[in-house]
């Protein structure tokens, strides 16, 4: 089994390699980079299926034992995201082949494209699979880097100015990482985080906060965690529509992944957890408000994402198994349906020509397909029962309210209120793009243009090609079926959320005969 | 009974094929669905009449508490009777309501099935989670039901109103469950009831619930979006508006009510809200002159005294409850049917218009009579004998009974009142205004509500038997009473005080009719309300998010690095363990390098002109190398060295074309600023680098390191040996980062996909045909290398092959002595630079004629090749070998396979450089060059 | 492990002129703020690991060497911001191509929103579309419901 612990990052890469030699053998370049996910979600679904029953899987890269060389590490909660993550970019790869088939590959140039959403890939199995710290700050630059080229493709001045933020705030979260790292090996000189699980603890109780305090800002950032999130709306919405969704899907929860990991494994104990429930608090509440400020779609979609992390940290800030627990199934069905609902905005700005709300109108009418495409992801985002958005929300409360804490209530009616305004800021675009007369700017079947005449049929698929529908279709599909399994996803997040609090699952599969 | 909801579900999916089919006719197929619940209902009546209860459970999210778990008692059997039968009725109403051609059709197949599947799960829940999620799928529904003609600004605004009030106080009465659910450990209603918790806990629990159930059923204070929801088709207010969504409110009320009733709380704000709501309800239909209007306030009256009833929580109060929920579902649903009727006929809605319909429409005038009876209460209606039991039971209901009693005798003279109105709007013929002309409508509409007015006096005649079923529920609540529905009880006071009421509803009438305007404002306007607070949350968004969303970088970057210093700063002056031991330096030597690289990184900030200051911070860099050495890491050092060379010389040639000198704005207070926060994150940061070296005390897992680099690694250089093997993977996600880069830099520069090509070598220029012979001494003829000085180009020729061996030895002695991959890369990628500044972009196509991706590409899969091929061989990923063998005439080879993987980091180094070349180099002096040449062709225009 | 004073300080200070120079808007000098601040880091981590001969198999005993795990990080990281660089030049160039200079530009829209909230207006999203064709019976029902009079 260990044997494919490795593999996620492996394939992505080679498929880089391979899609870099194929320049100019454009149907090839699909064929591999499809190929390649697939086997990716193959293997992790493996992965998945071995770690549920046998617990975490540990592998000595290069045959070092730990804790000399690097070791790769697939818990539960790691295969789990494996799977969700790379089941969502292989959706959203076919979404581009479709797009960029259907208007010449302007947008992402296969070329640069293709082997840079790999490397993406391969950098997100990385950070999900790293034991060692030093090991998770190169995934997180592979997946970074990955994303700086993905956001400035094919650069126009938005996205050169958006692009700029991303990058410079990303680069200066990396740094933050760094001397994190440089300061926990100067202080227990070791990487490994089995190995640190021990160590840390026994440093003394200040420097443990300074650690702390270095790491939780460096994934605070990239979690976009209110306030070091105000880079993400301003940089998300202009990337083409696939990159806004994966990095929304993706990027944010790695970010919410270390956190869950670092503060579980290397200091447990929860000694920062009302600085986690403070932070989420306002996370949840800037970042809904924020959304409801906004009149573009994409733009709004951004600051939900924003807003929903607070969730997360939430659930993390609990440090309860039940807490834990949550939040894991809240970050699985966040990365299904915020890339869901960003795919369904590009076909919003497809089919209405802009997202904007002042430009918008009679979607509902004008295509009833996207209209559901859109609505049930919508509702799911904003916690409407029966949907999984409302499991894991309810997960959250009841956690909250177990602790019975003040603090935990006082999160619990912030949560509340937050999907409240979430369905407020979902239901007014609904109102307006999807509900009212049709806006006299937006295309259509009925005006073709002039210089080649296609009858409306063809102009409707030239406007929602059949790959891009049928692969949000999917997603929608599979953010519908996380409500249907949502028992044994729960059974999956539960012990994911156990092991991670009992850490002698982790540290036992990295050193079978106890720690160094 | 689950099956049911299923095929609810089912059939609403199924909907849209169905519609598209046949059209309106499909609604009678539908109506086949809630009808079999209603069957299904009618086949239990046994059983629920033996007192038993039909339970069905399957989990769900057992984690959560959340199952599929069902209960169906006496009061659930009703709400599947109304909630189907009803249903059923509406949708074959609709088949003709509806043209073939009516928009949405297909929207409103959906949402309606949906919405009674929701409805009815919603009556049979147990599990109080599974109640609350059919509870906002039902809101959902009505959602899209009232945004049915959505187009309308009015529709659009009035669903949003009713989704965001019902949602708002959905989400309290959740709070409230999982409060009621955590201290019993079970969201099952019937476990619940028997652990009930106590004192201000309770009383929280319940205020959030009761805000959910009056929330949904428009009771005061949340009264306002019903009427607004009229704006939905006249079915839609028959169904949900009449018979089934609002009564879920009423319905949880009477649900809990036997375990509640003995809490003072809960009697008084049921009590006082249902009042206050009957009251301004029938005051506000009085005065309405759009027949639904006036329908809609009846019901939002109705609502209110059901509430009552069931708040009072006696015995006889809550079986007058049950009663009268029943008689209003029937008589109220069947009128908004008779004003769609109305409606349909005559075009319009509002009574100063209609006169003369009665006598066209006399079958519909006589039905509509009959169901206003039961609204009126007037014998043998179920409104009657319901409206009876609650003057009876409130007469001996304790101290609060007169006051209650007082407030519902006041709210039925009104209904009475209002169902007379009605009826004269509707029907009439009015003096001065000519008859309405009517176009009759088809049996099939009338139909609906005839059953449903007759279904009205049979419960009437028939109240034996319905008080039996009914007993069964509202025996669950204390004291046990000798009292039974019927129609004749003798001549009691609550027999006087219906006639009481009749009269003075009569004499009401009559005198509003007369012009005496009936004037009952509402204290506190919902509406109103509701906007402001919409509007409010809008101008609080707007607000914060322009304070927090500023859209400035450096704004960004303040904001983080101020946390940074308050989160560590903090740390460190708390509760930071400061060293003991410290030390100047390890040389001296280190402290002039330090004190160099320090002025140097000074002068930089200071610096006005892009080129010093790229100097200057080259100077730092280099400083660092020699700070490198002087630590013991000649690997560093030379990859210091040759990365900052690389460096200066990209940023050269980027700096070509940018302006030599830095537009100054000289704002001070934000300079200022920049040095404060840089010093604060400076001392910082020195104090953590401080405190952590003087923290360490375990040893360094890389002391092992030395003993195993031969061995294991088969190399001395451990540096080499960690990073191809130790830590290969590391450097594996290196290159892949190298690889990205590179690509990125040449789409930044590139662009578009046909432009991408140019990454493998610029086109010859067309107009040298170049001498076929051996020229690789002979300068380039290209234009550009024509500017370019001989001797440089062929002097750089010469040289660049050595430079390249060089680089190729680096490369392998690597693994024992400094150097590999990473270093020997650079020296060749400098090699090419030397080439391309001398000679241009010809010059470099010469001496790399390869695309740079390719380069890349072949390096990548090298070195993950490498690291997979170890698997293949059953190795761990990245295993090395080391390989001794004796050939003939070679001799020994000592050979260690990671080699392989030094040489895909040498080749990617090579394609990064190269391809930086292309872009930053050749690229950019070819759009300098098109630019030039546009400049050129104007200049003679 | 006694700290390095020299060490701390050139680290204190690279991270100070680092920090001010990305802070700047102008692009380049963002670039050589993430150059310094690399540097600085680097140093950061050598510091982390003993100081001493170079780490060679035969050239030295094994306590004399130097901490060769600082090293390889710090090589990774040297390269990366390479990379970095390089994509950052671009980015600069391009910027320069877009707007003729090489400094960050803000975000339109936020800065519109902060507009609306000086005026303190909600998000200002025209509802005004379809108004006028509402026949007006359905008119007074809308009226009637807001007002519930």
């Amino acid at each position: 089994m260990s044997v494919l612990v490795p593999l996620p990052v492996v394939i992505p890469l080679l498929g880089a390699a391979l899609t870099l030699l194929l320049v100019r053998r454009d149907r090839l370049q699909r064929v591999v980079t499809v190929t390649v996910l697939v086997a990716t979600v193959l293997v992790s679904a493996a992965l998945l299926a071995h770690t549920a029953t046998h617990g975490p899987v540990a592998v000595q890269v290069g045959g070092w034992i730990a804790p000399l060389g690097i070791v790769l590490v697939a818990d539960q909660l790691a295969a789990l995201l494996l799977v969700v993550s790379s089941a969502v970019t292989l959706c959203v790869l076919v979404y581009s082949i479709g797009q960029g088939m259907a208007d010449g590959h302007e947008e992402t140039p296969l070329s640069v494209y293709h082997p840079t959403y790999l490397v993406l890939t391969a950098g997100v199995t990385n950070a999900f699979l790293a034991g060692d710290l030093f090991n998770l700050y190169v995934g997180f630059e592979i997946l970074l880097v990955a994303s700086y080229v993905l956001i400035t493709l094919n650069s126009n001045e938005t996205r050169i100015r958006a692009g700029t933020t991303y990058v410079v705030v990303s680069l200066l979260s990396s740094l933050v990482f760094l001397v994190a790292i440089g300061l926990v090996y100067a202080a227990t000189g070791t990487l490994n985080l089995a190995q640190l699980a021990n160590r840390i603890s026994a440093l003394p109780e200040g420097m443990q906060h300074v650690l702390q305090g270095m790491l939780l800002l460096a994934f605070g950032i990239k979690a976009a965690v209110f306030p070091l999130s105000a880079w993400l709306p301003d940089s998300y919405p202009t990337a083409p529509a696939p990159v806004t969704a994966v990095f929304a899907g993706l990027l944010t929860k790695i970010g919410v992944y270390a956190i869950i990991r670092t503060e579980t494994l290397l200091f447990p104990g929860g000694r920062s957890a009302d600085l986690l429930l403070v932070a989420a608090l306002l996370t949840m509440v800037v970042g809904i408000l924020g959304a409801v400020a906004q009149s573009d779609i994409k733009r709004l979609l951004s600051f939900t994402l924003v807003s929903h992390i607070g969730y997360m940290l939430f659930g993390v800030g609990l440090t309860t198994s039940l807490g834990l627990s949550a939040a894991i199934f809240y970050v699985v069905h966040h990365i299904t349906i915020q890339t869901t609902l960003f795919l369904a905005a590009g076909l919003v700005e497809r089919r209405g020509g802009s997202t904007s709300l002042d430009r918008l109108g009679g979607l509902a009418q004008l295509s009833p397909m996207l209209a559901v495409l859109f609505f049930v992801p919508a509702l799911n985002l904003a916690g409407i029962p029966p949907f999984s958005g409302f499991l894991g929300k309810l997960g959250l409360v009841q956690a909250g309210a177990v602790t019975g804490r003040p603090l935990a209530w006082v999160l619990i009616a912030g949560g509340l209120l937050t999907s409240l305004l979430t369905l407020y800021a979902i239901a007014r675009v609904w109102n307006l793009a999807f509900w009212r007369k049709p806006h006299p700017e937006m295309p259509g079947p009925e005006q073709t243009p002039p210089d080649e005449d296609v009858e409306s049929t063809g102009e409707e698929r030239a406007l929602l090609p059949r790959l891009m529908v049928g692969s949000t279709a999917a997603l929608v599909l599979l953010g519908v079926a996380l409500t249907v399994v949502a028992g044994p996803l729960f059974d999956i997040s539960t012990s994911a959320a156990e092991n991670l609090l009992e850490r002698t699952p982790y540290v036992r599969a990295v050193f079978p005969g106890g720690t160094p | 009974m689950l099956v049911l909801v299923a095929v609810h579900a089912f059939a609403a999916t199924i909907a849209p094929g169905l519609i598209r089919l046949l059209r309106q006719r499909a609604l009678y197929l539908l109506a086949a669905v809630p009808a079999a619940a209603a069957l299904w209902a009618a086949l239990n009546v046994g059983r629920i009449h033996a007192g038993e209860s039909v339970v069905e459970t399957y989990p769900w999210v057992p984690q959560l508490g959340l199952d599929l778990a069902v209960r169906i008692d006496a009061l659930n059997w009703l709400m599947v009777v109304l909630v189907g039968g009803i249903g059923a009725l509406v949708l074959v109403y609709s088949a003709r309501y509806f043209s073939a051609d009516s928009p949405g059709l297909a929207r409103f197949a959906v949402s309606f099935v949906g919405f009674a599947g929701a409805m009815l799960g919603l009556v049979v829940a147990d599990d109080l989670l599974l109640l609350y999620v059919c509870w906002e799928l039902t809101s959902v529904f009505s959602y899209l039901l009232i945004g049915h003609d959505s187009t309308r600004r009015s529709s659009r605004r009035a669903a949003m109103q009713a989704f965001i009030v019902t949602t708002a106080g959905g989400l309290a009465m959740l709070a409230g469950i999982i409060m009621l659910g955590q201290h019993a450990g079970s969201y099952r209603w019937s476990a619940i009831a028997s652990a009930l918790p106590t004192g201000g806990y309770l009383a929280t629990a319940l205020v959030l619930i009761v805000i959910g159930a009056l929330s949904k059923s428009a009771v005061a204070p949340f009264t306002f979006w019903l009427p607004a929801a009229m704006a939905a088709p006249t079915p839609v207010s028959a169904y949900l508006h009449a018979a089934a969504m609002v009564k879920a409110g009423v319905f949880l009320i009477a649900l809990l009510g036997p375990a509640f009733a003995d809490t003072p709380l809960w009697q008084a704000i049921l009590a006082t809200a249902g009042l206050v709501t009957m009251l301004i309800g029938g005051g506000a239909a009085l005065r309405q002159t759009d027949l639904k209007l006036l329908l809609a306030y009846g019901t939002v009256s109705q609502l209110g005294l059901l509430t009552v009833l069931f708040g009072v929580g006696t015995r006889d109060s809550a079986l007058a409850g049950a009663a009268l929920l029943l008689a209003h579902a029937l008589f109220k649903a069947g009128l908004f049917l008779v004003v769609g009727i109305v409606d349909h006929a005559t075009g319009t809605r509002d009574l100063r218009e209609l006169s003369g319909v009665g006598r066209r429409l006399p079958a519909v005038a006589g039905f509509a009579i009959v169901a206003a009876a039961s609204m009126a209460a007037i014998p043998p209606t179920a409104g009657f004998i319901g409206k009876e039991a609650a003057f009876a039971a409130l007469l001996d209901a304790g101290e609060a009974g007169p006051l209650i009693l007082a407030g519902l005798v006041v709210g039925s003279i009104l209904t009475v009142a209002y169902t007379l109105r009605f009826l004269w709007g509707a029907f009439a013929d009015k003096p001065g205004l000519a008859p309405t002309p009517v176009t009759p409508p088809g049996p099939i509409m009338v139909a609906p509500v005839a059953v449903l007015a007759l279904a009205g006096v049979v419960v009437g005649i028939g109240s034996p038997a319905v008080d039996r079923l009914l007993a069964r529920y509202a025996d669950q609540f204390s004291a046990p009473s000798p009292y039974h529905l019927a129609l004749w009880h003798g001549v009691t006071p609550a027999l006087l005080l219906s006639l009481v009421v009749l009269a003075a509803g009569v004499a009401l009438f009559w005198a509003g009719h007369r012009g005496h305007r009936v004037t009952l404002r509402l204290p506190i306007d919902g509406a109103t309300a509701y906007e402001r607070a919409m509007s409010g949350v809008d101008r609080i968004a707007v607000a914060l998010t322009g304070a927090t969303q500023r859209g400035s970088l450096p704004f960004y970057l303040g904001v983080i690095l101020v946390v940074l210093v308050t989160l560590s700063g903090t740390a460190l002056i708390v509760s930071a363990p400061w060293p003991r031991s410290v030390r100047a330096w390890d040389t001296p030597l280190q402290a002039v390098i330090g004190v160099l690289i320090i002025i140097a990184a000074i002068w930089t900030v200071r610096a006005l002109r892009r080129l010093t200051a790229m100097l200057l911070v080259g100077v730092s860099g280099y400083g660092i190398g020699v700070l490198f050495i002087l630590h013991g890491a000649p690997d560093l050092a030379l990859t210091q060295f040759l990365v900052e060379t690389v460096t200066i010389v990209m940023v050269v040639l980027v700096l070509r074309r940018l302006p030599p000198k830095f537009s100054e704005r000289p704002i001070r207070s934000s300079r200022l600023g920049r040095i404060a926060i840089g010093v604060a994150v400076g001392v910082v940061v020195a104090g953590m680098a401080f405190v952590a070296a003087g923290a360490r005390v375990a040893t360094p897992i890389s002391t092992g390191f030395a003993d195993l680099a031969v061995p294991f690694g088969g190399g001395k250089n451990i540096v080499n040996v960690t990073l191809v093997d130790i830590r290969a993977w590391d450097t594996m996600g290196e290159i892949a980062v190298l690889v990205v880069a590179a690509t990125g830099v040449a789409s930044l520069i590139f662009r578009r996909t046909e432009a991408l090509r140019r990454r493998a070598r610029a086109p010859r220029p067309a107009r040298i045909d170049a001498p076929r012979m051996p020229r690789w001494l002979m300068a380039g003829t290209s234009p550009e290398a024509r500017r370019q000085s001989i001797i440089i180009q062929v002097i750089t020729r010469l040289i660049f092959h050595i430079i390249v061996l060089f680089s190729v030895y680096l490369l392998f002695s690597g693994h024992n002595a400094p150097g590999g991959g990473f270093a020997g890369g650079l020296v060749a990628g400098l090699a090419l630079a030397v080439r391309y500044l001398a000679g241009g972009r010809a010059e470099l196509n010469v001496a790399a004629p390869v695309d740079a991706g390719m380069v890349l590409g072949a390096g990548l899969f090298v070195s993950v090749g490498t690291g997979a091929a170890a698997m293949l061989f059953g190795g761990n990923v990245l295993q090395s070998a080391v390989i001794d063998a004796h050939l003939p005439v070679v001799g020994h080879v000592h050979f260690v396979t990671s080699v392989f993987f030094d040489i895909g980091v040498y080749l990617i180094v090579v394609g990064l450089v190269l391809d930086i070349l292309r872009s930053l180099g050749a690229e950019m002096d070819r759009q300098q060059q098109e630019a030039d040449d546009d400049l050129r062709e104007k200049e003679p225009a | 492990m006694t700290p390095n004073l020299t060490y701390i300080v050139v680290i204190g200070v690279l991270f100070a002129t680092g920090v001010t120079l990305l802070l700047e808007r102008s692009l380049t000098r963002v670039l050589m703020g993430v150059i310094l601040l690399g540097n600085g880091v680097n140093l950061l981590i050598l510091h982390g690991g003993q100081a001493g001969e170079p780490p060679i198999v035969g050239t030295t005993s094994n306590e004399q060497m130097s901490d060769s795990l600082p090293q390889a990080m710090i090589l990774t990281a040297i390269v990366i911001t390479l990379g970095m660089t390089a994509f950052l030049l671009a980015l600069a160039y391009r910027s320069w191509q877009l707007f003729g200079h090489d400094e960050v530009q803000d975000d339109v829209e936020d800065r519109r929103i902060m507009e609306l909230a000086e005026r303190t207006e909600g998000p200002g999203i025209s509802e005004t579309d379809d108004a006028q064709d509402e026949s007006p019976d359905q008119e007074t029902v809308a009226i009637k419901a807001g007002g519930g009079r």
